[in-house]
């Protein structure tokens, strides 16, 4: 019987949550910062992309065809990405019923996106045939709307710090408005990454490393 | 010129694919007043009827005596009511205006907007920037008078004439011979072409509708394509102050160092500078050698990589060949150092990190100096002068700010600049700035220099092909 009082109690908090919160968008709309740039040569180097693109068939067959996508271009998304040379790190991964792409590269999210779609925007628009509403393709011909739709997909980043969402709250049990409208707005975020190396690129990893650039 | 069938010359503005050689310029920076009044005023100086008004200058005839191009920002486009859903078939960075993007363009600090003239702090008023370049004062301001009287008294509100005067020897403020290098396009030639070594530039590099230099990709179009977007372009308009005091100073800062560095002697051997013409002391030459170490050119125009030791070497570089060289020759940056000013910008042929972007972010520089000559006898003599330009490219976040961001104030391009910016016109702080002159094995390293040219202004130009002009002089409502 308490069990089902308590199950009852939280879904009556939820409910009145998801009403204050339709409140609070109404009283207060949050738009999504864009891109952020820093005016220090080093804070604008790495760079992160957290790419979560839902497939259009979230069944297994779907998810087995996202990862046959991945599998049959492997090779020439990898050669791609080296020679795209600004890349540190880019993994495909399944997640939930999400085809995701998550990367660490060196400078503006413009040009990289835009290398890797003259590199093999071919075999990323092979991908893009598996989730929903993909952007308008070929990709080749319309780079922008391509862009700006990996831009819509790609988490949103806090700026800074994650502990500056929360700069007056000694309690963390008390959560601001603004933080909660904000993640309502925007479902994927990273909240925070860490470098072991900061202010490198990656071809300065590998010319220290005795590797190619 | 030699013209690519497929390119309606007429119908394209005559400031993008070639250079007026005017010796003056006069940009009006205008407010539409009366988006009525503006149109009929595009229409008129689209009409062919120069008693009407004074017409845009194409590309299709031999440069006439006053030239006259017509830029919008996407305010202005939107002044002249153009219908919101093609304002949103327009490029972000467009849409967003150079001073929303003045973080990623290095415009910080000093170059903040809110330190910006005050014609250019408010950009939601900044509509139009129409350019008139003439060799005689007379017909300019006569053609600017016009623009403005009449029909443009009620169209426009004059929110700044900013002039501009060419050197009869092209030398600007920092003493550089400039304007030397150009694309070359593909299928148009221009007589005064000189040979550069690189391959030629598509013209989609600068004009709407094309093939572009990114190896399959096509920039989309804003709508109506034909009537709107085709043959149009863009075009990053900049203020540009330079403090040609302080560049002074720190090159004869750095030779002060330099006459003490055994390393110096790695770059200009000893007595070289007694064959230049005319010989120079040691110490002028080490400033010569810094000055042409940072951009990449000696201050008159020959390149480093054609001519390491001497600004006059023996024989002379000719003036058609002051382009003609790459610098796959310099692989370590030995004559001319991979941090300067013209190998920043435009890499050549040269190995950079992002293999495929070599060639596909040339863009066209048209500038004019503004302000009276530096006067080195009076030094911080508080007056301003510096540079007016436009840089002109088909997509300004592709072109314009990828080498703005990635290449001039990241040094993304090769690993061993890599977290540094251009010295010459790059966004440094003396607390972090480097510049390194590779020498022999090893390399002399400038530190502590201010940035040297400061954005007072500036504002994303959509600069539409004739047609355009008349179908925004054409729109109803």
């Amino acid at each position: 019987m308490t069990q089902v009082v308590t199950t009852a109690t939280s879904k009556v908090n939820q409910i009145l949550e998801w009403f204050l919160i339709q409140f609070w968008k109404c009283r207060a709309p949050v738009t999504t910062p864009g891109s952020v740039w820093k005016t220090a040569p080093a804070d604008n180097l790495q760079q992160c992309m957290n790419l979560v693109m839902p497939l259009s068939d979230k069944s297994g067959v779907g998810r087995a065809m996202a990862a046959k996508a991945v599998a049959s271009n492997v090779d020439e998304i990898f050669t791609g990405l080296s020679n795209v040379g600004t890349v540190h790190f880019a993994r495909f991964d399944l997640i939930g019923a999400n085809l995701c792409m998550f990367s660490v590269y060196d400078g503006d999210f413009a040009s990289y996106i835009r290398d890797f779609i003259s590199v093999f925007g071919s075999v990323f628009d092979a991908l893009m045939l598996l989730v929903e509403d993909p952007p308008q393709l070929p990709s080749e011909l319309h780079p922008e709307s391509f862009i700006e739709w990996i831009r819509m997909h790609d988490a949103f980043q806090i700026p800074g710090e994650v502990t500056l969402l929360f700069p007056e709250e000694p309690d963390i049990a008390n959560l601001p408005r603004d933080v909660i409208l904000l993640l309502e707005q925007n479902r994927n975020v990273q909240l925070g990454r860490y470098s072991a190396y900061p202010g490198l690129s990656a071809a300065q990893i590998r010319l220290a490393t005795g590797v190619d650039w | 010129m030699i013209v690519d069938p497929a390119v309606d010359l007429a119908d394209v503005q005559g400031n993008i694919l070639r250079g007026y050689k005017k010796r003056l310029v006069r940009h009006l920076v205008l407010k539409v007043n009366d988006a009525a009044a503006a149109r009929r005023w595009l229409v008129e100086a689209t009409s062919g009827d120069a008693a009407l008004a004074p017409q845009v200058t194409t590309t299709a005839n031999e440069e006439p005596p006053t030239c006259l191009n017509v830029g919008m920002t996407y305010a202005g486009l939107d002044a002249l009511r153009v219908a919101p859903d093609q304002l949103a078939t327009f490029p972000q960075e467009f849409i967003d205006g150079m001073a929303a993007r003045a973080v990623k363009l290095g415009d910080t600090g000093p170059s903040d907007p809110c330190h910006w003239k005050p014609e250019w702090r408010d950009p939601e008023q900044v509509h139009l920037v129409v350019s008139i370049h003439a060799d005689v004062r007379d017909r300019r301001d006569e053609t600017a008078d016009r623009v403005l009287g009449a029909g443009g008294s009620r169209a426009f509100v004059e929110l700044a004439r900013l002039d501009g005067e060419r050197r009869s020897d092209g030398v600007v403020h920092f003493g550089y011979k400039d304007n030397i290098a150009q694309p070359h396009f593909d299928n148009i030639r221009n007589p005064t072409d000189r040979p550069d070594m690189q391959p030629l530039v598509e013209v989609g590099a600068v004009l709407l509708g094309y093939k572009t230099p990114v190896e399959d990709v096509r920039w989309e179009v804003p709508e109506p394509r034909e009537d709107l977007g085709f043959n149009g372009s863009f075009g990053a308009f900049r203020v540009l102050e330079q403090q040609v005091d302080e560049f002074e100073r720190f090159l004869s800062a750095s030779a002060d160092l330099m006459m003490n560095s055994p390393l110096a002697y790695q770059s200009l051997p000893p007595k070289a500078e007694d064959g230049w013409d005319p010989p120079l002391s040691r110490h002028e030459a080490l400033r010569e050698l810094v000055a042409a170490k940072i951009l990449g050119r000696w201050r008159n125009g020959v390149p480093l990589v054609l001519s390491p030791t001497s600004p006059t070497p023996d024989p002379r570089v000719g003036t058609n060949d002051l382009n003609n060289f790459d610098f796959t020759t310099d692989p370590d940056g030995l004559s001319c150092p991979m941090g300067s000013h013209i190998r920043r910008c435009n890499p050549r042929s040269a190995r950079i990190v992002q293999r495929n972007t070599n060639h596909s972010r040339r863009i066209v520089r048209r500038g004019m100096p503004y302000g009276p000559l530096y006067d080195p006898n009076h030094p911080d003599d508080g007056v301003e002068r510096g540079l007016l330009g436009v840089f002109i490219c088909a997509s300004l976040v592709a072109q314009f700010e990828s080498i703005q961001y990635d290449w001039m104030n990241l040094g993304l391009q090769d690993p061993r600049i890599t977290g540094t910016n251009d010295p010459v016109v790059g966004n440094n702080d003396p607390k972090f700035s480097s510049f390194k002159m590779p020498a022999g094995s090893s390399s002399i390293e400038l530190r502590g220099f201010p940035r040297f040219v400061h954005t007072k202004g500036g504002a994303y130009l959509f600069l539409p092909s004739i047609r355009a002009l008349r179908y925004l002089g054409s729109i109803h409502h």
